[in-house]
């Protein structure tokens, strides 16, 4: 038997996707449907909490590297 | 940005706008969905960026999500609030804003180039101005050039600056007096008063090695009684010389340096530097301050009037060092510490102990300006000092030190980084020089020659003088043969590459009067720069690129910096890795991959020479495997270097070459036009320049509206970004401008697109991760200097020793070899189609026509059979 369930429509970077698609396997509990690279299906309820989360990750992933690793010495 | 870059704070400000656009990726992909609350984005993630968010915020957000939302939306309102006056305030301490409203104009200031700022030490000149130029000259002289893009440069003075300045005789007064005449406010005090508590040290005193003694000479006595009662320094003081010696000052006109239109007409340039003379008075505007537009008149009008002042009371006192290098460090290191730097100075003209070497520039040998200036800072007062003279790549370093050692004319010692260069160098000096080709000898792994006659060239690497493992007996003589001369020159050949534990062994091991150490870019990660200062001296000059670039001495350069996203199942894997193998897939990035195989298409298609570049020798592989094209990395074997290579110079065949950080200096390819970099040493600014310098000495750059190419590939979203700005800052502070591509137009109708389906790149990221840690980072190179000095010959002795006998499971036939398989190649190698066509031996080719003609008189018989029946 066929089930509807509302969500909202995503338009993202790649890259983006890659971040919401990371956050989504802890628990499954974001992302309706993979559409293709650019979309996504995100539950409706979910969008809010998703943003959170992403603007967290976003903080996390653009890490500085070390200091060490702009030495000359290869 | 940590303070590690001591440069510029213009650069600091464009390297923060590029991390924030790096770090917060595009608008787009943050607003997600259709809520109208969340759009503060920019204010709020830089600021939180800057010092992080507060830990109050921190611990809402995470306790109560649902919550968060509203918490964002109150946060918002507040860094909106005060947002602005935040964001203000951070830029103007991030750009160096700093208030001079409390100086006063000068009246006539529209037409003064130069703002000075006491607190920072900082010089603005403004570029645009008429008197720019003149004043230009001025400040390289004096200050540090820390960013020169189109309209507004900016110099810091700072006692090593000053120090140089004085270095090349000006004094401090001048200093001032100029300044105050460029500058469009008074002068400030402090400006004033630390040029002159600078000069008061700076400059003083001499080390000077006179018919092979060392001196310390003052013209001022009272300094140089201080340090005779220093203890350290008189232990190494020659005892029977402890009094100090005074006589009149020798003061004789600048050398002339061969090659220079000065050299045609001495008598001339007397002339027009009277004229300057007359023409110009210290207290003069900056309009009339000298008629002469090269600097150095100016500079010499300056020092001629202090000379005219004060003649009478011109004496020189020195006393005289013991002569081994220990005692001598030690004396110029105390003299440091006691707040009087050595300069070190050479008398070669009246040198009579050490044998004049004949040899002179070729008539047909013309200095450039700017070569010539860099070279009267060398030779300013007829004696020649040692210091650094800094020139782009492709500028003509090498032609500054021949004519360097063709002004001194004694035994000159020439050190460079690779055996390449070494060959190069020797060409040169037979190439702009009458030297006989005995007197010039090389001295390497291969070769060892000796000059026949009294004094000559030697040509050498750091590596071979600087050996501590045994030596060959040839290579011991040949040392000795070196340690026990004088050298009226050492030429130090990329002096930045070069760790200063190596420098003191050189300067400890061989005797010279002077040192010049030539480089394309004075700068290094790590801060050993300053050491150079003390070990070779200070910088001489430095050239302006653009300058030299709109005068055609180099090609003129486009850059651009050429944003790839990273696909999707990439930047999963790269959010995973914690490790360096991050740096693998950012650089093996299907979509990276894409626009290189564009761009290479591209400029094959304009008649373009292209290399590309790529640090890490996997992702080089698999990028000219793939799109077929040649390479070389530091495995490929010297012949299958030199096909290749000279098939990009000569011939059609080869339009484009991947090259490993091999190629990254000293490899001359003028025929290259387009240089595209895909992997680099992290935030290295030294390797984005030296890798400029491979196109900057194009052939064609003389064709109207000729451009090189220089694209940096960078996968968008990655450390690769923050690397890419960091990178950049020492070119763009020499004026170089990067454009951003975010797309490439037309790359998707790229006939025979590599990766386009989903299903390849899928494959392609699978071979990546299967990739050991040996692919991740960039690749190590023994023979090179840059990497190869720590190589750790020890641990290369324990891996041997551990080999030993290896236990494997298998079958007596596979001994005998393949099993019954046969192997095709796929992917291969294209570099392996270079092969010369094989001559076979006269004999052989007589027995193959021999062959062919009995086999044509058979045929012909035969058709007479047939035909007779």
């Amino acid at each position: 038997m066929p089930k509807a369930s509302k969500g909202v429509l995503v338009e993202c970077d790649p890259a983006i996707k890659a971040i919401i698609l990371k956050i989504d396997q802890e628990k499954n509990e974001y992302i309706v449907e993979d559409l293709d690279d650019t979309h996504l299906m995100v539950k409706d309820s979910k969008v809010q909490a998703l943003k959170a989360k992403l603007d967290e990750e976003l903080k996390n992933a653009v890490s500085y590297p070390d200091e060490d690793d702009d030495s000359d010495r290869g | 940005m940590p303070p590690k870059r001591k440069a510029t704070v213009s650069a600091r400000g464009v390297g923060s706008a590029k991390r924030l656009a790096s770090g917060t990726a595009t608008p787009r992909s943050r607003s997600i969905g259709s809520s109208d609350e969340y759009t503060e984005d920019g204010e709020y993630g830089n600021g939180s960026e800057a010092d992080g968010p507060p830990p109050a915020e921190e611990r809402r957000r995470v306790s109560n999500i649902q919550k968060a939302v509203k918490a964002m939306s109150v946060e918002n309102l507040k860094s909106r609030g005060k947002g602005p006056t935040k964001s203000k305030h951070e830029a103007t301490a991030s750009i160096g804003f700093s208030n001079l409203s409390y100086l006063d104009l000068k009246p006539d200031h529209e037409k003064r180039p130069l703002w000075v700022d006491a607190k920072t030490d900082k010089i603005i000149l403004e570029n645009f101005s008429p008197f720019a130029s003149r004043a230009k000259d001025f400040l390289t002289t004096i200050a540090e050039p820390l960013s020169r893009p189109a309209y507004l440069h900016e110099y810091r003075l700072t006692s090593n600056s000053l120090y140089a300045a004085i270095s090349v005789g000006l004094e401090a007064e001048d200093i001032v007096d100029t300044l105050d005449k460029f500058s469009k406010t008074p002068l400030p005090e402090e400006t004033r008063n630390f040029i002159m508590n600078s000069s008061k040290a700076y400059g003083k005193l001499k080390k000077v090695l006179k018919n092979s003694k060392y001196y310390l000479e003052t013209p001022e006595n009272s300094i140089l009684q201080e340090l005779v009662q220093d203890a350290v320094i008189s232990a190494h003081l020659v005892s029977s010389s402890k009094d100090i010696i005074t006589e009149k000052a020798v003061k004789k006109g600048p050398a002339v340096i061969p090659g220079t239109r000065e050299a045609a007409g001495l008598i001339q340039q007397v002339d027009r530097q009277n004229n300057a003379q007359s023409d110009g008075g210290p207290s003069g505007h900056a309009n009339d301050a000298g008629a002469g537009k090269d600097d150095e008149m100016f500079l010499a009008t300056l020092r001629e009037e202090d000379d005219d002042e004060d003649e009478d009371q011109k004496h020189i006192h020195s006393v005289e060092i013991l002569r081994d290098s220990a005692s001598l460090e030690r004396v110029i290191e105390r003299c440091w510490e006691m707040g009087y730097p050595v300069l070190e100075e050479y008398d070669h003209e009246n040198d009579e102990k050490n044998a004049t070497l004949d040899i002179n520039t070729t008539s047909k040998t013309r200095l450039r300006d700017y070569q010539e200036t860099s070279l009267r800072k060398m030779f300013g007062n007829s004696r020649a000092r040692s210091g650094m003279i800094v020139l782009p790549c492709g500028a003509g370093k090498t032609l500054v030190g021949v004519a360097a050692a063709c002004t001194i004319k004694k035994g000159t010692l020439v050190l460079c980084t690779s055996s390449m260069s070494v060959v190069q160098w020797r060409q040169e000096f037979l190439k702009w020089s009458n030297i006989d080709p005995d007197d010039i000898a090389i001295f390497t792994a291969e070769s060892k020659q000796k000059f026949s006659r009294s004094t000559g060239i030697i040509v050498s690497t750091y590596s071979m003088v600087t050996q501590t493992r045994s030596r060959s007996y040839d290579a011991q003589k040949m040392m000795d043969f070196m340690t026990e001369r004088e050298w009226g020159l050492m030429i130090l050949d990329e002096v930045h590459v070069v760790p200063a534990s190596i420098f003191r062994k050189v300067t400890g091991q061989l005797y010279t009067h002077c040192k010049l150490g030539l480089t394309a870019t004075l700068l290094r990660e790590d801060d050993k720069i300053s050491d150079l200062n003390l070990l070779v001296g200070p910088k001489l000059y430095e050239a302006n690129w653009m300058e030299l670039s709109q005068q055609g001495h180099i090609a003129t350069v486009q850059c651009a910096e050429v944003w790839c996203p990273m696909t999707t199942e990439f930047y999963q894997e790269y959010l995973r890795e914690k490790s360096r193998k991050r740096g693998l897939l950012y650089v093996m990035n299907p979509r990276k991959f894409q626009a290189c195989q564009f761009l290479i298409d591209y400029h094959e298609k304009r008649g373009d020479k292209t290399i590309v570049f790529s640090d890490n020798v996997y992702a080089l592989q698999s990028y000219a495997k793939k799109l077929k094209k040649f390479f070389i990395y530091g495995g490929t074997g010297q012949v299958e270097r030199m096909r290749v290579l000279e098939n990009f110079q000569h011939s059609e065949v080869v339009n484009t070459i991947f090259l490993s950080k091999i190629g990254d200096t000293s490899l001359d390819l003028p025929e290259a036009t387009c240089l595209i970099q895909i992997s680099s040493h992290y935030g290295s600014r030294r390797q984005e320049a030296q890798r400029l310098g491979r196109i900057l000495r194009a052939k064609r750059r003389n064709d109207e509206g000729f451009n090189a190419f220089f694209y940096s590939l960078v996968s968008k979203d990655t450390q690769e970004m923050y690397y890419s700005a960091k990178r950049q800052a020492f070119l763009v502070d020499q004026g170089y401008a990067f454009k951003v591509i975010s797309h490439l137009n037309g790359i998707e109708n790229l006939p025979g697109l590599a990766y386009s389906t989903a299903a390849e790149r899928r494959e392609l990221l699978q071979d990546v991760m299967l990739q050991n840690e040996e692919s991740w980072g960039v690749e190590q190179i023994q023979d090179d200097l840059f990497s190869g000095r720590s190589a750790h010959p020890k641990g290369k002795v324990t891996a041997l020793a551990k080999k030993g006998p290896k236990r494997t499971a298998g079958m007596l036939s596979d001994l005998s070899g393949a099993q019954d398989m046969a192997y095709i190649e796929y992917n291969k190698s294209r570099n392996k189609e270079l092969k010369v066509q094989t001559k076979h031996n006269p004999l052989f080719r007589k027995i193959e026509r021999d062959r062919e003609k009995r086999k044509a008189a058979r045929l012909e018989q035969l058709k007479e059979v047939r035909s007779m029946r």
